[in-house]
């Protein structure tokens, strides 16, 4: 024991003294990492020269006027939405009533439901979305836009029920005791009591649901057939064949969608609720 | 709606009605639905099934099932519906190009996710341990991961591309260019960059849910910070760093996104052999079977997860 001691003795000094130091240091560094590409990004939108180079000699709002008067990305984003809004209502309904069935039933299959709301995050996107076409478009012959629209669901349920179930597990339940003891049925209890007290994390797991589905790339490249591309399709293509400065405008507005959402989700629920389950 | 038969069980659901209808807020719809939630209740295994059912349906309908159909077509000749054959597996497996491509698959997974374990457990460490805006910090961690995958990743070509951002930089400071686009390299930042904030939180969850009495008794015990970290706080939050591992490791196997945009040619993974088949080549079936291998390789690291203690539903929080 003392033998390792010695051998590590001068490192324990030297962790005890700097840990706290060193832990400053590793912060600032990976938030750096996280966050200059992203700024760069931003930056690089008001360039005049275009995407090669740097550092650009004006700064300039001609990308955003073109990105303005770009027909082809202004469908990808109405594309794009009328996918995604349908998507986050589904995903939303079904959540809420994974969270509350895992919640409150004791049933045959509720591990399985779990594990089967809980895969999608797991088995890899290309996997999924190569099965997806396969049996959407090869097996059942679904048109494009019900494929994608399910497939979006597919993928945002996982994320929606990771948020919403927290809120129902932490939710007083006393609270439902007591109204049923006042005479409230349980639709009623739960349109009166639980609804309110949950709200909070379905809006939550529904925003995230809506990032999520507004950025959805693989499912999507592989489910959904050629023309009418989303955004994030749209940009795939841009970025292969023809890169424009343009890009660098849409890649704003997909910053400025997904911290607004995650924001605001963050503002109705707790932010470790993301983290923790 | 039907109403019960059952009338004797159905008065007493009834009178509950009618005294929240006392209270004034109850309309007609309401009362419908009042008489629905009634039905229901008195069948607990029918108000189960309508309320897990839908759920339930369309992820085995849609998501299972839809495994299984590509399991089945895997088994196909080169077309859907076509002879049965072993012949996807037999091409697949006995190809030198596609095994080196495994291969190389795997090693860049696994110094993806060791990267990324190392980096992510460090931070989540320093922001528990030593920062006192944890949820500050977690917003600015995790706000990355919710944009656009490509976009990240064209941050990054933006960055690493020959007289980009990166050796704009290096110019003015006199040193040379590196011009790391499309270079085994690239491919590790890229995938490090979009995977960190994912990793972390598991880290983060198991590091909250440490108890802090148990570091400090080992420190009271005269242990220094290494030895309390090595033999308490690591084995204690073992779950959540195998959590982290296997949501990295998992999504890097499958990867092809960030290989075509930042890699050359010189670094094609497992994912884009598949996206080839689907995109290009049109061969569903031989794609089908390269689905399954990847499978395979993610069920046997799922076992052994599982194995080794990793929590799969609760992503690392149910540590203590």
């Amino acid at each position: 024991m003392s033998a390792i001691d010695s051998v590590t003795g001068p490192f324990e000094r030297f962790a005890q003294a700097h840990a706290s130091r060193m832990a400053s240091v590793v912060i600032a560094a990976v938030l750096a990492f996280l966050w200059l590409p992203i700024g760069v990004l931003v930056f690089m939108s008001f360039a005049d020269g275009g995407v090669l180079s740097f550092p650009p000699e004006e700064l300039t709002l001609r990308w955003y006027r073109v990105f303005l008067s770009n027909d082809a990305a202004l469908d990808a984003i109405v594309t794009t939405l009328t996918i995604s809004i349908p998507a986050t209502g589904i995903t939303v309904a079904l959540s809420t009533m994974i969270a509350y069935a895992v919640d409150r039933y004791v049933f045959t299959g509720r591990n399985w439901l779990q594990l089967l709301s809980t895969l999608p995050i797991i088995v890899p996107l290309v996997v999924t979305g190569v099965a997806m076409v396969l049996f959407f478009n090869g097996t059942l012959g679904l048109p494009d836009y019900v494929s994608v629209v399910i497939a979006h669901v597919v993928r945002t349920i996982p994320f929606a029920t990771l948020v919403i179930l927290p809120t129902f597990i932490s939710f007083d339940r006393g609270l439902e005791e007591a109204s049923k003891d006042l005479g409230a049925d349980e639709f009623e209890t739960f349109r009166q009591v639980t609804l309110p007290n949950v709200f909070p994390g379905v809006i939550a797991g529904g925003l995230l649901a809506f990032t999520l589905s507004f950025n959805e790339f693989v499912y999507t490249y592989f489910v959904k057939g050629s023309g009418d591309p989303t955004l994030p399709v749209y940009i795939w293509n841009q970025i292969r064949y023809n890169v424009t400065p343009e890009v660098n405008v849409i890649s704003v507005v997909f910053l400025a969608v997904a911290v607004s959402m995650v924001l605001a989700a963050v503002s109705l629920t707790r932010v470790d609720l993301i983290a923790r389950r | 709606m039907a109403r019960s038969p059952r009338s004797d069980d159905e008065r007493s659901a009834e009178s509950g009605k009618r005294l929240a209808a006392d209270g004034g807020s109850v309309s007609d719809a309401d009362g419908r639905l009042s008489d629905l939630t009634s039905f229901f209740r008195e069948r607990p295994r029918l108000r189960t099934l309508a309320i897990a059912g839908p759920p339930y349906g369309l992820l085995v309908f849609f998501f299972a099932i839809p495994l299984l159909a590509m399991l089945v077509v895997s088994f196909q000749t080169d077309q859907i519906g076509g002879a049965w054959t072993l012949g996807n597996y037999v091409d697949f497996l006995t190809s030198e190009t596609y095994l080196t491509v495994v291969w190389r698959t795997f090693l860049l997974s696994v110094q993806v996710t060791a990267i990324v374990a190392g980096v992510g457990y460090a931070l989540a460490y320093s922001i528990v341990r030593f920062s006192r805006r944890t949820t500050l910090l977690l917003l600015l961690v995790i706000l990355p991961f919710w944009t656009s995958y490509i976009i990240r990743m064209y941050a990054w070509i933006n960055i690493l591309q020959s007289d980009g951002v990166l050796d704009s930089i290096l110019n003015l400071v006199g040193l040379p260019a590196l011009s790391l686009l499309y270079t085994e390299t690239a491919v590790l930042i890229g995938f490090t960059y979009v995977w960190l904030p994912l990793a972390v939180l598991p880290f983060y969850a198991s590091l909250t849910n440490l108890d802090a009495d148990l570091i400090e008794a080992s420190k009271d015990l005269g242990a220094g910070p290494i030895r309390t970290f090595l033999s308490v706080t690591l084995p204690m939050t073992i779950n959540g760093v195998v959590t982290g591992v296997v949501l990295v490791f998992i999504p890097t196997f499958g990867s092809f996104i960030t290989p075509r945009l930042l890699g050359g040619t010189n670094n094609v993974m497992i994912g884009m052999v598949i996206e080839n088949q689907f995109k290009s080549a049109f061969n569903w079936p031989f794609g089908a079977a390269i689905g399954m291998v990847i499978s395979v390789v993610v069920v046997a690291l799922l076992v052994l997860a599982t194995r080794l203690g990793g929590g799969l539903f609760g992503t690392g929080g149910e540590t203590s």
